[in-house]
């Protein structure tokens, strides 16, 4: 097993004194163990991948009995629909490319994959790990929250604001 | 402990007691339901199904509202998509005048083929859903930093890896929808200056969407891409072990080491 960091679980306070106020009957050998925050996998991580498990095939199932796959007429190459829409995590790159096709279409998304590779090599200092948005993160945790808004707004944009010709269309009003 | 706990079993009544008993800890070498440490480490690292988890997990790893079980959900998905995809190949032929009638099928011909297949549909869009989900836990947790810059590159290997079969399953069904959606996706592709062009025509097997397209995106989606997937989902399952565990505050402030940990 990998060594299992303890420094914080037992720090050394030079400004207190340290006693032995209690034995304990044990099942296993304790001698030189310090306290860890360590449990067992067998139960603790595998009772709740299984119910995790468990509870992903439940919510497929519900979905799949509530809403069916959608499915169009048989493929013809001769009656493109207008407009031909690609599916929801490209319809972003799609809305670029309407601007751009070599900008929105291949240097953003290069840029984007490379960008993303280089994060753990730019942002190397070892603060703010495990925790969810820590206050030492603001600057790195913006940028990045702010890139997945933005993918999000052109993928809604692409996907309820773009109708024949790629135009501008509001979907409430077109709907009518 | 095996000896021990041999010993102390009373003598067998008879021969095919002694028997079954054999067989099951031919099986299983450790008892039934581990009561103790020992027992709980070896129910572990004794089976080959679960000795890619450590014996122990830090406690911190368990909270859900630290990982939101977001790598545990994304594996599920795609256990569950493995399958269910299994078992659509057997119904599925990859030809453009068959494949779309097949579909026809599942809704009417074949027992639960709807299940199935809406199954698969939305099990793909989960999936590609959440594993974007878990690469934003991992930033905002700030998980990609020392030691884990290496498990950070394999994550978006298998986020490119999951738009690549989420993608080429597309196709598959052979209506309107999934012809259109490739051209157009396709069509980004052969944007690219130089490399483009060769690399949409390789994709297609032609220059549009064809019966050559649906086979390369057959094989893709059913052995290529998801035996990619496998191999770098063992190699990231593997590196969250090698780094110590999931993300802990107790990460913090320690100072790099030469060489893995």
């Amino acid at each position: 097993m990998n060594e299992v960091n303890t420094k914080h679980v037992y720090p050394e306070d030079p400004s207190k004194t340290y006693g032995l106020m209690e034995l304990v009957k044990g099942t296993k050998p304790t001698v030189g163990l310090q306290p860890d925050d360590m449990v067992f996998t067998w139960p603790h991580l595998l009772v709740r991948e299984l119910t995790l498990f468990v509870v992903v095939v439940a919510v497929l199932l519900v979905l799949a009995f509530l809403f069916n796959a959608p499915l169009e007429e048989l493929a013809n190459p001769n009656h493109p629909p207008n407009p031909a829409k690609a599916p929801w995590y490209f319809l972003g790159l799609q809305e670029l490319v309407s601007y751009s096709a070599v900008i929105g279409g291949v240097m953003i998304p290069t840029l984007i994959v490379l960008g993303l590779a280089l994060v753990p090599f730019v942002d190397r200092k070892r603060t703010g790990i495990g925790v969810w948005f820590a206050k030492e993160r603001s600057l790195a945790n913006g940028l990045f929250l702010t890139f997945l808004i933005l993918m999000l707004v052109l993928i809604i944009v692409g996907m309820f604001f773009r109708g024949p010709n790629w135009g501008f269309v509001i979907p409430w009003e077109s709907a009518q | 402990m095996n000896d021990s706990t041999q010993n102390a079993r009373p003598a067998p009544r008879n021969r095919l007691a002694e028997f079954g008993n054999h067989i099951y800890r031919s099986l299983f070498r450790y008892g039934r339901v581990p009561q103790d440490a020992e027992g709980q480490s070896y129910a572990v690292f004794n089976s080959l199904f679960l000795h890619i988890h450590p014996v122990k997990v830090s406690r911190h790893s368990l909270r859900f509202g630290y990982t939101l079980g977001l790598g545990v959900i994304a594996t599920a998905l795609f256990l569950v998509l493995t399958f269910t995809g299994i078992w659509l190949m057997f119904y599925y032929f990859p030809s453009a005048s068959e494949a779309y009638n097949r579909m026809l099928d599942l809704r009417s011909a074949v027992d639960f083929g709807f299940v199935l297949r809406n199954v698969h549909k939305w099990g793909a869009e989960l999936m590609v859903l959440v594993v974007i989900l878990h690469m934003a836990r991992v930033f905002f947790t700030g998980a990609y930093k020392p030691p884990r810059e290496f498990n950070w590159l394999v994550g978006i290997l298998l986020l490119l890896l999951t738009l690549g079969l989420s993608f080429t399953g597309y196709l598959l069904p052979w209506d309107q929808l999934a012809f259109w959606a490739i051209t157009v996706g396709t069509s980004i592709a052969g944007y690219a200056p130089v490399l483009g062009p060769p690399l949409r025509r390789f994709l297609l097997g032609g220059d549009v969407v064809g019966q050559e397209a649906l086979v390369r995106f057959y094989v893709l989606h059913v052995v290529i891409l998801p035996g990619l997937l496998s191999i770098f989902l063992a190699v990231h399952f593997w590196r969250i072990r090698k780094d110590g565990g999931l993300s802990h505050p107790d990460d913090n402030d320690i100072p790099p080491k030469g060489g893995g940990r």
